[in-house]
């Protein structure tokens, strides 16, 4: 890849991650979501790749470890829908309840639908890497690299 | 309002359904994607209402309907899971047969057709 | 018994097993146990939901149209039940005989999830969710494998589903905006007082889609190649667990949701029914490969529940049910029993034969009892007529496979159960469980008729 495509590669993927982020972070109560969020993480990441291919990208151990970290992320959203279960109130119930001020964290409120929304944002980036991660290495065996 | 949204749900449709009816697996799923989105446009299409976020309504007035906006995003997710599967069954046919036209894979089964009759028979 | 639990354990199961390596044995037999549990639980809340009435929950502590409601009621408990026992039975089977993939217990963990969790919902739009959920588990089951044939099947399966799916979306659509909720019995009020033209539309969007996943006639094409290349535990589970879903949609939308409709609709539902059976023997009983019989002898029960469907009331829809239960377990039986070999085998396909003739003493003689039963009660010679006719042709290409398989030698004079390696007792034993559940209810049939009075009633208390 050309050296103008590597040079901004390098620095988008800090910006493109703090967009992410900060879209997963104001989901709650404005346009933003965990899916969106993921969606645009693995784009930024999709952007590595294409820059720098597949085994400099995969260097990291976290890349690596994020297509496991998707099941991870389902199986903590699971437990918070199911957390509410412990205390006799259906599944899915907000926390805190109604009428309770929450914890803030600046202007951010450390609320049950964050934390689901982090672990659907998990989800996604994981599952969307493991795609890319095997269209990578199908590409690499179909041109002939050796895959390390 | 309503005539633009059904004239956009048909015009897909149509087209997803003519690239269905293709011999080539990959114009397959190109149709299948695009009777998914009209599918979407459908759902956002049932509660068209102009108004304001439903979240904290400034004024007095219509409000949008959120829920529509919630159940398409969800359709929008599973038809991209269901696109990518597609996908890898379409290379994976291609690596397996090494074509991607109908009319081949049809002359491929009918061989493995005959193949198994002839089995059964012997047997 | 919450509804809820029996729903959180498949998926937690599934998610934590995925990560896990499934062709090792520990990782199989953690999986079965989970099956099980599930099992276990929708016994319990089947057996509550019986005795004491439908249970509710909402997610959310919010009112039940604004959140989204799980309802467990007498229909949908008791076809949780039977689909997760089979996908057990055949789950077992499979991971005795080794030789699954990496993720071949947490797929089918997460097909149970689909399953329970469209099966205990009482919210339209989650439906779609679970039932997705459910149809891509299955086509990746369906294509595994790997080489060419299980991948054109699994492809040919998706693409047609799919749309099958994308029409019952645009059918929700079209719901919500008739009746701007999505809960079931908030929509079946509403819907009464709807313009006709427009519930019409839905009725026929839903039909279409229940239809591709039943497999009846006009939407059958994808069935016998999808079938007939899966490995037989996945065979199983398809036509025993996944068919389930069509049947229930049928009952759920067109008896539950959609009453006016499916009155209106029931000469086309006996129609398509009658073609389905006469199509789905006839192709059976000219093909000569095991697996592609048992393919078209699922069309053909299909169209026995479509003609149940059809005749409506509390009599057709107590018979579609129980033929519902009835053919479940037969598939499953049949498709276990064909990839076995060794002592009684035989004995247990002929069970299951017997059974989709509809001959006593198994199952399938109450299944076809309810279906002369209803059919005398519509009052039709030919609806009998053809009832007798269709069990007389699944006799006769039944007896093919059996003389095929089981009774006749091959040219070097060994009998068919001597052929290929012995099955172990421990492998036998799923299929030996479901066909004594079969002769079991065959002699003391009470369960069988009460379930499926009672979820027949089930379905008239929600829409009246």
């Amino acid at each position: 890849m050309s050296l103008l495509v590597q040079g901004l590669a390098r620095l988008l993927l800090a910006p493109i991650l703090m967009v992410a982020f900060a879209v997963l972070v104001k989901g709650y109560a404005d346009v933003g979501d965990g899916f969106a969020a993921g969606a645009i993480a693995s784009l930024a990441i999709l952007l590595q790749y294409i820059a720098f291919g597949r085994e400099q990208t995969e260097r990291t151990l976290a890349i690596r470890l994020l297509p496991a970290a998707a099941f991870v992320g389902l199986l903590s959203a699971l437990a918070i829908t199911a957390a509410p279960l412990a205390s006799g109130d259906p599944l899915l119930t907000h926390t805190p309840g109604a009428g309770t001020e929450p914890i803030h964290l600046g202007t951010l409120e450390l609320i049950g639908a964050f934390a689901f929304d982090i672990a659907v944002f998990l989800l996604v980036l994981g599952a969307t890497l493991g795609i890319i991660h095997a269209i990578a290495r199908e590409a690499e065996r179909v041109e002939g690299i050796e895959p390390r | 309002m309503t005539l633009i949204p059904a004239l956009a749900v048909g015009v897909l449709f149509g087209c997803g359904a003519f690239l269905l009816l293709k011999p080539d697996l990959f114009r397959i799923v190109a149709g299948i994607v695009l009777v998914a989105h009209a599918a979407n446009i459908a759902l956002i299409s049932s509660g068209l209402e102009r108004g304001q976020s439903p979240i904290h309504p400034l004024a007095e007035g219509p409000v949008s309907d959120p829920l529509v906006q919630a159940l398409t995003i969800t359709a929008l997710v599973i038809g991209f899971a269901v696109t990518a599967l597609l996908l890898c069954l379409a290379y994976g046919i291609y690596v397996s047969s090494k074509t991607v036209d109908l009319d081949d894979l049809s002359h491929a089964e009918a061989r493995d057709e005959r193949e198994l009759e002839r089995e059964e028979v012997s047997v | 018994m919450s509804p809820a639990i029996p729903l959180l354990l498949p998926w937690a199961a599934a998610a934590a097993l995925a990560l896990a390596d499934g062709q090792r044995r520990l990782v199989g037999w953690l999986a079965a146990a989970a099956l099980a549990s599930t099992f276990a639980l929708l016994c319990v809340l089947a057996g509550e939901v019986f005795t004491e009435g439908p249970r509710q929950i909402v997610a959310g502590d919010w009112a039940p149209g604004v959140g989204i409601v799980l309802r467990a009621d007498a229909l949908g408990a008791l076809f949780a039940a039977l689909s997760v026992g089979v996908l057990l039975a055949a789950f077992v089977h499979e991971l005795l005989k080794g030789g699954q993939g990496r993720l071949f217990p947490a797929l089918v963990l997460f097909l149970c999830t689909g399953l329970v969790g469209l099966f205990l919902t009482g919210d339209v739009f989650n439906f779609y969710v679970f039932f997705e959920l459910t149809m891509i588990a299955s086509y990746i089951l369906a294509a595994y494998g790997g080489r060419g044939r299980e991948l054109r099947a699994g492809f040919v399966f998706a693409v047609v589903n799919l749309l099958g799916s994308f029409l019952f979306l645009l059918g929700v659509a079209a719901v919500y905006h008739v009746t701007g909720s999505l809960e079931m019995q908030a929509v079946a009020a509403r819907l009464r007082d709807a313009e006709p033209s427009a519930v019409v539309l839905i009725a026929v969007f839903f039909f279409v889609a229940f239809g591709v996943k039943l497999g009846l006639f006009p939407f059958h094409f994808w069935l016998p190649p999808v079938y007939a290349s899966a490995r037989p535990g996945v065979a199983a589970m398809l036509s025993g667990a996944v068919a389930n879903v069509g049947s229930y949609g049928l009952l759920r939308f067109g008896a539950d949701i959609l009453p006016a409709e499916l009155r209106l609709g029931a000469g086309v539902l006996l129609v398509l029914g009658t073609a389905s059976i006469l199509y789905g023997a006839l192709q059976a009983v000219s093909r000569r490969s095991v697996s592609e019989v048992l393919a078209y002898s699922a069309i053909g029960q299909a169209g026995y529940v479509l003609i149940a469907l059809g005749i409506g009331g509390t009599v057709g829809l107590a018979a579609a049910v129980i033929y519902t239960i009835v053919n479940s377990l037969n598939k499953t039986l049949l498709f276990l029993a064909i990839d076995l070999r060794g002592w009684l085998v035989g004995a247990a396909f002929v069970v299951g034969a017997f059974s989709v003739a509809g001959v006593p003493p198994t199952a399938g003689f109450f299944g076809k009892l309810a279906l002369f039963q209803a059919g005398i009660d519509e009052g039709s010679v030919a609806l009998v007529a053809l009832i007798f006719v269709g069990g007389a042709l699944s006799f006769v290409y039944m007896f093919q496979i059996y003389q095929h398989d089981f009774w006749r030698p091959d040219a070097s004079g060994t009998p068919p159960a001597e052929r290929g390696p012995r099955s172990s007792l421990a492998l036998r034993t799923p299929t030996f469980a479901v066909a004594a559940i079969v002769v079991a209810l065959g002699v003391l049939p009470e369960p069988l008729l009460v379930a499926g009075r009672e979820a027949a009633q089930a379905l008239g208390a929600i829409a009246s």
